[in-house]
């Protein structure tokens, strides 16, 4: 719409020097509101709900902040937490890219000096719209900079400021590294355009900060350590090596790696692994061409050129070959799982269970992306089509990003996030084409002599030129001869017409996802009462606020690492585990504590001064997402460490189906978890009647029964309980003994007085 | 798995006569038979009783399998070869015996018997067993084997190495080698000298083809619309290619938001396509057209198939998304 008003350029003032004025007044206008809206289609969530931290990150994050804010930026660098992963503890201030609490403790700072004292909760909430509306902007700047089309833009900035693919990750509180690193991607890029096609040191050296405050932000920075590389590689071999690219790449480079070389967790990184390797080969490579651009300059024998070519070659041969001998005696790291995982996409299934198990990490189907991105998916084709047309240094770019984006958001479904800003940036530029030249008022005149649309070698049949050259036409077959315009006003008001509609649908539909798929915190869910009217179903904060409330400060709470930073978050309890995920071995240990009989989780729990385990069972509701369905991931974990002890045959029954009903294999019925989950939930029903509404199964008549754990708390809805492991029997009985002789019933015999009572024979 | 302990304690009184010969002569000749052939000792019933019967001072490892096609154990089949290299490498690691394993195999065809007092009913996989000495520094005082069921679909050599090994802790492990597939080595020198030598004389006439602006787009466009169109899901989830709709005829659209067919991706990827090569159209050939009739045709024409396509693919998310409330009016 914002190219509607600009494309129906009426003479009166949008011409000479106050033209210029107005439409640079209208477009700053056009861009508030284009941020206006940004903001205000990711608010659904707190009128709906409240103003409150969603998921899981982003309590962590927001933990983080707090402390941040309280005790002050050395303290937060230097932060040990021992609040986290019992009893291990984790070094969080090197182990966190501090990008995201930094700036939020710099505007609550700031809006303190300018006495405005607004509560870090409401910062940290309102954050990530706040920068969907910079991103905006950024991505206006980044499209101006591709196109000569003034509505692009304004377009692209639209685009992003409502496409459902960024809006997931940036809702009013989803306070998540993504929520500024977004806007810092398209940002930098912006900068790396404006430096290459300038070949200026001030643009590089922008790129460079901007890109290590990216580093410093999210680990996603790797995307654009490789794709910048990578572009100035692709010139390179397309013969486009200039004095431009040279002085911006190695400025980017050398600054770009210093800088992010500040962040602890990041470190020396950027020298020592494997994912950051090609920057480095490229930075070599291109000193070597431009030596050998110089030495050209300076010889004019043909000979000695070639044999220079040569060298050249030998050297970056010479200097591959070394990078991998680094790599195989081990100085230089190999890829990172998470980023090797993208090119094998088996890797992680067979090597990494915990990355698999990540739901963000799967795979997308085709309904995600049309789902997210709507109409913009076959514009952009489209969009990357067109910048073939010209190609310049800034079209390449675009076209490699968009290809490696898109293979990246396919492989997983958190990377749609990477894809959606070139999605925007090359679907504007073919909807602006469009507009441009249905948006015409004048006419062309009938059978004139058509003017050459500035490119020499389609006018004309090339006589000079080689046969297979003349063949095989050098520019896009589709643009050979020159733009004549739209003759009638009916093919332009109906083109119009049409794409007007379809932008207005493509609001419409970004509007209904992001109010129907992306507003729910989470932490909160909302159902509909057989009368329409909402009901709120708010378990979640209900357990954690009776953890704050009755157990004691330091009470270890055992859990699926899922939940880790909630319950830091929320109930301010030690954790065994939660989402940073940094020791494997730990949440196997978690792991196989849930997937064993009582007998074996007792001394691992008792080892790990576990107080309370906190499970989620969805059984009552019917909530898919609780921790039966998790299980078999805790069960594969499990099995990674100790393959002898948690099989996952173990929990399939023999025609290889996962049930939890009557034909529940022993050891799914024996497991923790099971019991945890089911215990006493058969109370609720009528005798055998007991029915779990996620599995659809009836549930055996007889319910587990616990000897070492005994229930502490159970949700309104049932979807978290919370059990108290229980203290060593003051008999020296084990949990089990102790149970029957409670029950009454008669003490086994048992042939031998044991000695005393040791946790754990080794 | 306590009854083949049974059955080598019911088979002991029996070959008491042959008992008197000391273990370690036993483990010797199966040594010295599997270093002379570098292979697995083929056992049946009877030595698979000898060999496994209760006071020995070595380890066996048996692979009951089934290698006859009547069966159609393709996991037996493939694992086949590995297991003998396994066999092999782990002889001529330890020729002189200190690992004190020995490496069988007893096909279902020569040890009916055998795979049913291990419990084995299915002949769809192999299964491992290793039985630790029960006499001698390693020995394990519980008679019964450990057991592997190929299930997961394991079919090298390397697991099983380690499992092996991680079961006998005390004993050296030597190494699992692979012979160096010179063949492949061959092959693929000479390919690589085969494409230099072939880029080499016909550089000239493919480098227009390569700086061919056209051929760069079209593959552009072609990987976009393959991994926007979720290819990757299809080949990471290994789904169907299409599906029967239980009536007899075809389901074209799996249903589910996360589901998909590989056909279902291929038909939306060639709707983006037209959609794409319209729009492409509209913004670059239209108005190249210099002919007024002709253009207004073509204007019509590909607004048009922009229509009905769009209609066409909103339809078919309504499929997979039951709530979607948008339409255009065609479809």
């Amino acid at each position: 719409m914002a190219a509607i008003s600009q494309g129906t350029g009426s003479k009166f003032f949008f011409e000479g020097e106050s033209g210029r004025n107005t439409r640079g007044l209208l477009r700053l206008i056009i861009l508030v509101t284009i941020a206006a809206a940004a903001v205000a289609s990711r608010l659904f969530s707190v009128i709906r709900f409240e103003s409150i931290i969603h998921e899981f990150d982003p309590w962590f994050n927001f933990r983080a902040t707090k402390y941040l804010v309280n005790n002050g930026f050395y303290n937060f660098w230097d932060w040990f937490d021992d609040r986290t992963w019992h009893p291990l503890g984790r070094v969080t201030g090197g182990t966190l890219y501090p990008g995201l609490m930094v700036t939020s403790g710099i505007i609550y700072h700031v809006l303190r000096l300018l006495s405005m004292p607004i509560d870090i909760r409401n910062i940290c909430v309102l954050l990530a719209p706040a920068f969907s509306g910079l991103t905006a902007f950024a991505t206006y700047l980044l499209t101006s900079e591709m196109t000569t089309s003034p509505s692009a833009g304004l377009l692209a900035a639209a685009f992003m400021g409502i496409t459902p693919g960024y809006i997931s990750r940036s809702v009013a509180g989803s306070y998540d590294n993504e929520a500024i690193a977004i806007f810092l991607l398209v940002f930098t890029f912006y900068l790396w355009i404006k430096a290459v096609k300038e070949g200026s040191i001030m643009w590089a050296g922008f790129c460079a900060l901007f890109y290590g405050y990216m580093v410093s932000a999210w680990g996603g920075y790797v995307f654009i350590t490789n794709l910048l590389p990578l572009h100035a590689f692709v010139l390179i071999c397309m013969g486009r090596f200039s004095p431009r690219l040279y002085v911006s790449y190695t400025t980017w480079y050398a600054l770009g790696t210093l800088a992010s070389m500040q962040v602890p967790f990041v470190g020396f990184l950027p020298v020592r692994s494997s994912d950051h390797m090609a920057a480095l080969g490229v930075f070599g490579l291109l000193q070597l061409v431009g030596f050998t651009e110089w030495v050209r300059t300076q010889l004019p024998s043909k000979q000695f050129q070639t044999l220079l070519r040569g060298l050249v070659l030998v050297v970056f041969a010479a200097a591959f070959g070394f990078l991998v001998l680094l790599t195989v005696s081990g100085t230089i790291a190999p890829w990172s799982g998470r980023f090797y995982s993208l090119w094998d996409t088996a890797y992680a299934k067979v090597h990494i269970p915990i990355i698999a198990s990540v739901s963000e990490h799967q795979p997308t189907a085709w309904p995600a992306f049309f789902f997210d991105l709507n109409m913009l998916i076959w514009l952009f084709p489209a969009g990357v089509y067109m910048c073939f047309r010209t190609l310049k240094d800034e079209h390449v770019f675009i076209v490699i990003y968009s290809v490696l984006a898109s293979y990246f958001a396919g492989v997983m479904v958190r990377l749609m996030l990477t894809l959606t800003p070139i999605v925007c940036v090359a679907a504007a530029m073919a909807l602006s084409n469009i507009l441009d030249i249905f948006l015409v008022a004048e006419q062309p005149v009938e059978g004139a002599q058509p003017q050459a649309n500035g490119n020499p070698r389609a006018n004309g049949p090339t006589t000079a030129t080689e046969k297979l050259a003349s063949a095989i036409p050098d520019t896009l077959r589709s643009t050979k001869t020159p733009v004549v315009g739209i003759y009638s006003y009916l093919s332009k008001s109906a083109m119009t017409g049409a794409f007007t509609a379809y932008l207005l649908l493509f609001v419409l539909h970004c509007t209904w996802v992001t109010s129907n798929a992306y507003s729910s915190p989470s932490v909160v869910l909302a159902s509909r009462l057989p009368d329409g009217s909402q009901h709120i179903i708010d378990d979640y904060r209900e357990a954690y606020y009776w953890l704050r409330q009755n157990t004691h400060q330091t009470a270890k709470v055992m859990s699926w690492w899922d939940y880790g930073y909630q319950i830091g978050g929320m109930a301010d309890r030690p954790t065994l585990v939660d989402n940073n995920t940094w020791n494997n071995t730990h949440i196997a240990t978690v792991g196989k504590a849930m997937s064993s009989r009582e007998e074996v989780s007792y001394p691992i729990m008792r080892q790990h001064e576990v107080d309370y385990v906190l499970i989620v069972f969805g059984g009552l509701l019917g909530y898919s997402g609780d921790d039966i369905n998790k299980f078999l991931w805790m069960v594969r974990i499990a099995e990674g460490i100790w393959p002898d002890e948690v099989k996952e045959r173990d929990f399939f029954t023999a025609r290889g189906e996962y049930r939890v009903d009557e034909e529940a294999t022993p050891t799914m019925k024996n497991s923790l978890m099971y019991k945890m989950s089911y215990y006493n939930y058969n109370a609720l029903f009528p005798a055998g009647q007991a029915q779990d509404r996620v599995r659809g199964a009836k549930l055996p008549a007889q319910g587990p029964e616990l000897s070492t754990l005994e229930e502490a708390f159970t949700s309104e809805n049932w979807i978290i309980r919370i059990y108290k492991v229980k203290d060593l029997d003051n008999l020296g009985r084990s949990h089990q003994e102790a149970g029957a002789f409670e029950k009454g019933n008669k003490r086994k015999k048992s042939g031998k007085r044991r000695g005393a009572r040791v946790l754990r024979v080794d | 798995m306590r009854i083949p302990g049974i059955l080598a304690a019911a088979l002991l009184p029996l070959t008491a006569l042959a008992a008197k010969k000391s273990t370690g002569d036993r483990f010797n000749d199966y040594h010295s038979k599997q270093v002379s052939t570098l292979a697995s000792i083929k056992i049946d019933d009877v030595s698979y009783g000898e060999m496994t019967k209760a006071p020995r001072d070595y380890a066996v490892a048996v692979l009951l399998t089934a290698l006859d096609a009547r069966f159609g154990c393709a996991l037996c089949h493939e694992f086949q070869p590995e297991w003998e290299l396994l066999a092999k490498s782990w002889t001529k690691g330890d020729k002189k015996g200190e690992s004190r394993l020995v490496y069988a195999t007893l096909d279902f065809a020569d040890g009916k018997q055998t795979f049913q007092s291990v419990g084995k009913r299915t002949l769809s996989s192999p299964v491992l067993l290793v039985f630790q000495p029960t006499v001698g520094p390693n020995a394990k005082p519980d008679g019964a084997p450990n057991r592997f069921d190929f299930v997961t679909g394991t079919d090298k050599a390397e697991p099983i190495h380690a499992w092996i090994s991680r079961h006998l802790p005390d004993s050296p492990h030597p190494p699992l080698v692979r012979p160096i597939n010179y063949v492949k080595y061959a092959v693929t020198t000479t390919a690589v000298l085969g494409g230099v030598t072939f880029l080499s004389v016909a550089w000239p006439y493919l480098l227009p083809v390569i700086q061919n602006r056209n051929l760069w787009a079209a593959i552009s466009l072609i990987t976009i619309l393959l991994f926007t169109s979720g290819h990757m899901f299809n080949h990471i989830r290994k789904v169907p290619y299409v599906a029967g709709d239980g009536k007899g005829g075809l389901s074209y659209f799996a249903s589910g938001f996360q589901n998909q067919f590989g056909l279902e991706t291929q038909i939306v990827a060639a709707m983006y396509g037209i959609l794409a090569f319209a729009t492409i159209s509209l913004a670059l050939k239209v108005p190249r057209m210099t002919d007024p009739r002709a253009q207004q045709i073509a204007v019509f024409v590909w607004g048009g198939i922009i229509l009905g396509m769009y209609s066409f693919l909103l339809s078919v998310f309504r499929i997979k998304n039951g709530g979607y409330p948008f339409f255009l009016p065609p479809f």
